[in-house]
């Protein structure tokens, strides 16, 4: 078990590694200087010299593999930096945008369960019939559509024409409602399929066959039988989109000015604000790879047979 | 394992499944109730209960991390902070926070603070505590220092005495700017650094309640405010990048002001007599810049031909929808250093005729060719944040193509990054703010003189240096004004760039804000006397 968890951590070292030096080398490679910002240079005259000197002070002249090892050396030391525009600690401005992030990822798997659960259990239900089909279909809809274009009618339907919910920002539930709806949708294809085939395969099974042979109602047998078998491989892609969900969903929270870490990040972007991004990348990878531990821990849960070693053939 | 345990888990899962839902959705139940009742009551606030509280929502595009006032400009927009000297309605500088400045030397300025004023936190605004500002700001801000190259302060009750570090007449212009903010470094002190980002303590008319990063601020209005108390009670500012949620949040009524609407949502906007929109002529330009380095439009006359064929009236009515005026050189005819003549119009006929002066003749296929080789250029098209930015090539190429030139669009996300890499380009747009501060001395100076950060292209022009000189040597705003234009009509003639337009900021106001009007620099948003009925 400690072996086991020791390796794991080192793994998730690695990977941290490996996605922070990736992104050091897109960032320097990708157009933009970041010193034109610094010095607000769209807002009036800046000279060579200023902008020599900015470079000197924020160390990007040096050699990029030093400019790298600079930065690991603060994250070592649990600094990741400052931001250029606002010289705002970098752990600051994440930890003040987390909790919007949060709030959204439960909105948004709230209206994921809402949506997909009921419309997989009906196709299951009824396979071939009308509400399969309509399951079916809204499957497609919702995996064809962008999501800023779903914010965007969410938001025209809702606040504007009918003027139930606010258009943006944040503050109390009703905010969340639009941005957790525009989120969820777009993700409940995925699991509507996933789940339907799923109960498909567990409905099939000798076990539900001698349930129902022994009378126990319908909706019981799947509930307590086909659901929970047909939940394993949903959890492992829940566990991705958690990982991305938490990381925040760029597109929904720039749409909706929800000040969840996916604005941040955009703006930093436009900004070439690099110690935010190289933050923000790195975060995100400590989310989603702890993310893919706890769906590892919930098999065990799910399934005994996992937890008893005694594999994971379903 | 037994089957106990494993409906005593699949028990507890779907319990806690269950459970969520549940809190989730009653939660949202009750917030819908508490909403509607709450939206119900500021509509009846708006009808009955005017006089007791007054708010407003303001939408802007640009989303703040920070309220650090030497870092943004939104704590002057919001009326938080307020800058020693400020531009008037004609874009003329004149006294705030400093009743009166004058030169001793040309490296040395007097500033008298006026009396009486106090900051929010009750402190009293001396030249001690301006002094303390700007040293704050050249602490914290890269930008700002480079800025006011600022040498030495001196204090003396109500009189600060600044010395640069070479000698600055256009020193005053920089004063003006929203990054200049005089703040209470005593508030700072108390609060700490990381609480006075959130809530700055300023001079103006608003303080700051709550700021959410990225999203927005509340004020509430400061009663003690030096220029007479503020006629709004409360205000949200907000901020969204996307301009169609702006219009949907304009159009709900869900905000009274808002900032850059996008043209082709104004017929919507229109339709609803409670909603109005003000076109505000902007110190922004849309420009060609061209290569220097280019072997054909380094010939003054292929500039000159292609110049004039820029169908500006087209690009202001057909891409602009009439929200723009034609440029006629870098600054806005409209101000008051801005060129007194007309701008080029379609002329293709003339454009004809120089090119065919330049060596250049027609082949059988209807295409300007020299040497046997046709003329085709690259045109380098910013796909930056304006929207009509990119369509502005496609309206040029069209008029090109018709009068036999090939021009080749080629689209980079940031056109200064790739015009200083390369040299296989013949045109590129560009778009600057060409004079932030109602003077246009900085973007002549950063855009005709080599190495400056508006140059990329390396461009020189004859003449010009003697000019500059004198424009950096002289303070006099109507002798700056004068050689400003003179600047002008050289860069004209020597045609490095090709000005297209002046972009309007539109900004969709409901009819229920009074005293209020937006001004070209977007500077002072929340002020003391913006009022709703």
């Amino acid at each position: 078990m400690v072996r086991q968890s020791f390796s794991r951590i080192i793994q998730l070292i690695l990977v941290l590694l490996m996605l922070s030096l990736a992104t050091f080398l897109l960032m320097k490679l990708a157009p933009g200087d970041p010193v034109l910002t610094i010095l607000k240079a769209n807002e009036g005259a800046v000279s060579q010299s200023d902008q020599e000197q900015v470079r000197e002070q924020l160390g990007l002249n040096l050699p990029l593999v030093q400019q790298y090892g600079l930065w690991l050396q603060g994250v070592i030391q649990l600094d990741l930096g400052k931001s250029f525009v606002n010289n705002r600690a970098v752990w600051d401005l994440m930890m003040d945008r987390l909790p919007a992030t949060v709030s959204l990822t439960s909105g948004a798997i709230v209206v994921l369960l809402l949506i997909s659960v009921p419309l997989a259990i009906l196709g299951a239900k009824y396979k071939g019939k009308w509400p399969d089909h309509l399951s079916r279909l809204f499957a497609l809809i919702g995996a064809s559509i962008p999501s800023f274009w779903l914010g965007l009618l969410l938001i025209y339907a809702f606040a504007f024409k009918l003027n139930w919910l606010p258009t943006m920002g944040s503050g109390n539930v009703r905010h969340l409602i639009l941005p957790s709806i525009t989120l969820g949708f777009v993700m409940a294809p995925e699991y509507i399929r996933l789940l339907r085939s799923g109960l498909l395969d567990a409905l099939s099974q000798e076990y539900v066959r001698a349930a129902r042979a022994r009378g126990i109602a319908e909706w019981r047998v799947i509930a307590r039988h086909a659901l929970r078998a047909a939940l394993l491989p949903v959890i492992t892609i829940f566990g991705m989109s958690l990982g991305a969900l938490l990381a925040g969903s760029v597109v929904t929270e720039t749409l909706f000015a929800w000040p969840g870490l996916g604005s941040m990040v955009m703006e930093a972007i436009t900004q070439r604000n690099y110690p935010v991004i190289q933050g923000y990348v790195l975060l995100t990878g400590v989310f989603i790879v702890t993310a893919n531990v706890l769906v590892d821990l919930s098999y065990s849960l799910l399934d005994p047979r996992i937890r008893s070693g005694r594999g994971r053939n379903v | 394992m037994s089957s106990g345990i494993r409906s005593q888990h699949s028990k507890v899962f779907f319990g806690f499944i269950l459970i969520l839902c549940a809190a989730i959705f009653l939660s949202g139940c009750s917030q819908n109730n508490g909403a509607s009742r709450s939206s119900g009551s500021s509509s009846e606030e708006n009808t009955s209960a005017t006089s007791v509280s007054k708010d407003i929502t303001i939408i802007h595009s640009l989303p703040n991390d920070t309220l650090d006032p030497h870092n943004t400009w939104i704590t002057l927009r919001a009326g938080v902070t307020e800058t020693l000297l400020r531009l008037d309605e004609n874009m003329k500088i004149s006294p705030w926070l400093a009743s009166d400045w004058e030169t001793k030397d040309d490296r040395t300025w007097v500033f008298s603070i006026r009396e009486g004023i106090q900051f929010q936190d009750g402190t009293p605004l001396d030249a001690q505590a301006v002094k303390a500002s700007f040293e704050r700001g050249i602490a914290d801000s890269k930008a700002l220092a480079a800025a006011l190259k600022i040498a030495s302060m001196e204090a003396n009750g109500q009189q600060l005495q600044i010395t640069t570090i070479e000698p600055y007449p256009a020193f005053p212009t920089e004063l003006v700017h929203p990054t200049t903010s005089i703040i209470s470094v005593a508030a700072e002190n108390q609060m700490g650094k990381e609480a006075f980002n959130n809530a700055p303590v300023g001079t103006g008319p608003f303080k700051v309640t709550s700021f959410t990063p990225g999203s927005e601020i509340h004020l509430v209005r400061n009663d003690d405010y030096w220029d007479g108390k503020a006629k709004l009670n409360e205000v949200t500012f907000k901020f969204n990048a996307d301009a169609n949620v702006r219009t949907l949040a304009f159009q709900s009524k869900q905000a009274d002001i808002v900032f850059h609407l996008s043209p082709e949502m104004l017929t919507s906007i229109e339709a609803d007599n409670e909603l109005s929109v003000s076109s505000v002529t902007s110190l922004r330009t849309h420009y060609f810049t061209y290569n220097p380095a280019s072997s054909s439009v380094s010939d003054h006359r292929v500039r000159e031909a292609l110049d004039k064929l820029i169908d500006r009236d087209s690009i202001v009515q057909d891409i602009m929808l009439g929200h723009a005026s034609p440029a006629n050189g870098p600054f806005n005819a409209s101000l008051p250093f801005g060129n007194r003549e007309g701008y080029q119009k379609l002329d293709e006929a003339g454009a004809l005729r120089l090119l065919e002066s330049a060596g250049y003749t027609k082949g059988s296929d209807g295409k300007f060719q020299k040497d046997g080789k046709p003329l085709t250029l690259k045109l380098i098209a910013f796909t930056g944040v304006n929207p009509e930015l990119p369509l502005i090539p496609q309206v040029v190429q069209s008029e090109a193509a018709k009068a036999g030139i090939t021009i080749e669009i080629v689209s980079v996300e940031y056109p200064e990054v790739y015009i200083a890499d390369h040299t296989d380009w013949d045109m590129s747009t560009s778009s600057y703010l060409t004079s932030p501060r109602g003077d246009g001395g900085s973007f002549l100076n950063s855009a005709y003189v080599p190495g400056g950060s508006y140059n990329p292209a390396n461009i020189q022009v004859d003449g010009l240096e003697p000019i500059l000189k004198e424009l950096n040597e002289t303070g006099d705003t109507e002798k700056r004004n004068e050689i400003t234009q003179q600047a002008v009509t050289v860069i004209n003639k020597a045609l490095p760039h090709s000005y297209i337009i002046n972009p309007n900021i539109l900004v969709g106001i409901n009819q229920r804000v009074t005293d209020w009007k937006p001004g070209a620099e977007e500077f002072y948003i929340v002020t003391h006397t913006l009022d709703v009925k």
